[in-house]
């Protein structure tokens, strides 16, 4: 096994010592309540709600641990003092920042998976269709993912947890409403207005790209190109803003 | 071709900028100079700020220098062949708490390239090392500093480390951890390793160093052997005479430092230039001399001594 697996299942391990599989069992919960609740209100439209309350809430739980375990990514080990043992270890800074962003990820994949074989499980038992887009849906929220971990993981390069999170989170909201932003902009007489929508758009990740959830609710029809290209853009996107703090991570003392 | 030094540090200096705009500016260390033989335990003296901690960060890649240059076996800090032949025990080291000792160990040994029986195997070699097979299976964060201390020590040797470079090494523990520490780099040096270890605390130098660099203010103001440097700085020879009166000895013209007649004899300080004519003397007139020992600093002394002369002289610390 080498340097860099054994980080990232060390980051896996460290997420399930610290009892983060919990969130699995928070989904089932959640899961069970809420269909019990809609089948005593609903008629009718139980396909459609159990598909938004199911990818909703895993959504929901995925972007907020994504958002927590990448933002304190390496501002934790700077405070807690372990960057000192680690770093000092031959293997290159950029080895160790990617092999704990994989350990991350692996954290969010295995518990997407958990959650992901739950919905479908409960869709199945309530006889609920399983459309190409609901498979969509759940893939692209992995993509998502990977862009909002990013974030968190640059910012936490050269930050601390509270600034990462702050930020990952206002680019979350941002991220949802940059392409309402750029159609805005656009429509507007004031040239630098335009620019403005322009630069928000390209400096800020599309995430409405990787929101397949309408598409399941409605049994709406998803392209397979579509899909490609919007993993292409994801893991562009997160390629981008890991090299960039790999650039600050190497430029780093830790005094 | 002689093999390189395991340290070599030439002009060695760090000049941090603290604050929002980075325009503070705090010198750590200045034109340093240090080169280690191999199998030699090595000291760095100095009190808190000294700049033996950033000596240490930018050997072990952990700080850019600002100038000069050091390097590892010959090659610079950056270089993972350099790294992988050294073993770091941090200042108040943190180990992933949520990992059991064992499990920390190995993952270290996995970070140094090792794997399979030959790391299970060392792992379980250095753990008995540092007295720590009992406790392997324990999550860190029920250890006590000791413990924590000793896990640190065991990640450090697991890879078989030619140098090992240690900050603070023994600080904080309890007068037993600080024996088995020092035991087990006494070990290490038995078995041929480097060692570089800073401290503040000078019985462990006393004890363990064969040389000793002491930093104040970023800069060396003394290097040498502990015996070297406490000869070099002997005070004043020690004469007790029987057998002679005070007068007879004041008259032979050579100047007392200090002179106290007790009971049947005469205690006398003289300067070390001294001590031979005054010996001879004493002799050549039928005295007695019953003792004679040249007084010497402590390495204690000598080290407030050094911080003293520091202290009238330019020093590091914040320059804007």
């Amino acid at each position: 096994m080498g340097p860099f697996i054994a980080l990232a299942l060390n980051g896996f391990r460290e997420a399930r010592r610290n009892r983060v599989t919990l969130l699995v069992a928070i989904f089932a919960l959640a899961m069970l309540m809420s269909t019990t609740l809609v089948l005593e209100i609903t008629v009718g439209t139980f396909d459609r709600v159990i598909t938004d309350v199911g990818l909703g809430a895993m959504s929901l739980m995925l972007v907020l641990l994504a958002i927590f375990l990448s933002s304190g990514l390496i501002s934790r080990e700077i405070e807690r003092r372990t960057i000192f043992l680690m770093v000092s270890k031959p293997l290159s800074r950029g080895a160790f920042l990617v092999g704990r962003l994989a350990g991350n990820m692996l954290t969010v994949t295995v518990l997407q998976l958990l959650m992901a074989a739950l919905f479908f499980a409960m869709m199945s038992f309530y006889e609920s269709p399983i459309s190409p887009a609901h498979l969509a849906a759940v893939g692209m929220l992995w993509f998502e993912l990977w862009v909002l971990s990013a974030v968190g993981f640059l910012m936490s390069s050269f930050s601390s947890q509270m600034v990462s999170a702050f930020v990952t989170v206002s680019v979350y909201f941002a991220g949802h409403l940059s392409s309402d932003i750029y159609k805005l902009a656009s429509k507007s007489e004031s040239g630098a207005i335009q620019a403005l929508g322009k630069a928000v758009y390209y400096v800020l990740p599309d995430l409405s790209r990787f929101n397949y959830r309408p598409h399941a609710t409605y049994y709406a029809p998803v392209t397979s190109s579509e899909l490609l290209s919007a993993a292409a853009y994801g893991m562009a996107f997160t390629g981008v803003l890991v090299a960039l703090a790999v650039v600050l991570f190497n430029r780093r003392d830790f005094r | 071709m002689d093999s390189p030094s395991p340290i070599e540090i030439r002009n060695l200096s760090k000049t941090y900028r603290l604050g929002f705009l980075m325009n503070r500016q705090v010198r750590a260390l200045q034109s340093l100079d240090l080169s280690l033989m191999p199998g030699q335990v090595y000291g760095l003296l100095g009190p808190n700020g000294a700049g033996k901690s950033t000596t240490i960060k930018i050997l072990l890649n952990l700080v850019q220098p600002s100038e000069g240059e050091a390097r590892l076996f010959g090659l610079p800090p950056s270089d993972r062949e350099a790294r992988r032949r050294v073993g770091y025990v941090p200042e108040n080291p943190a180990p992933y708490e949520y990992l059991t000792g064992r499990e920390f160990v190995t993952l270290s040994g996995r970070l140094n390239g090792l794997s399979g029986k030959e790391l299970d195997d060392r792992v379980s070699e250095v753990l008995g090392m540092v007295q720590m097979t009992r406790a392997a299976n324990l999550q860190i964060r029920r250890y006590s500093k000791g413990m924590v201390q000793r896990v640190a020590l065991a990640q450090a040797l697991v890879s078989k480390p030619a140098l090992l470079i240690l900050d603070e090494p023994t600080s904080g523990l309890d007068p037993v951890g600080r024996r088995q520490i020092r035991d087990l780099i006494l070990e290490e040096r038995h078995r041929g390793t480097t060692v570089l270890f800073c401290t503040h605390i000078i019985p462990d130098v006393e004890a363990l160093c064969d040389r000793v660099a002491v930093l104040v203010g970023g800069r060396r103001v003394r290097e040498g052997s502990v015996a070297e440097l406490v000869s070099a700085q002997t005070t004043h020879v020690e004469m007790t005479v029987e057998g002679l009166p005070l007068e007879h000895i004041q008259a032979m013209g050579i100047t007392l430092e200090m002179a106290r007649p007790l009971e049947n004899r005469v205690l006398l300080h003289v300067r070390e230039s001294d001590a031979q004519p005054l010996l001879k003397h004493v002799l050549e007139q039928g005295g007695r001399v019953t003792q004679l020992h040249p007084a010497r600093f402590s390495l204690e002394e000598l080290f407030l001594r050094a911080l003293e002369e520091a202290k009238q002289g330019p020093v590091g610390g914040e320059i804007s």
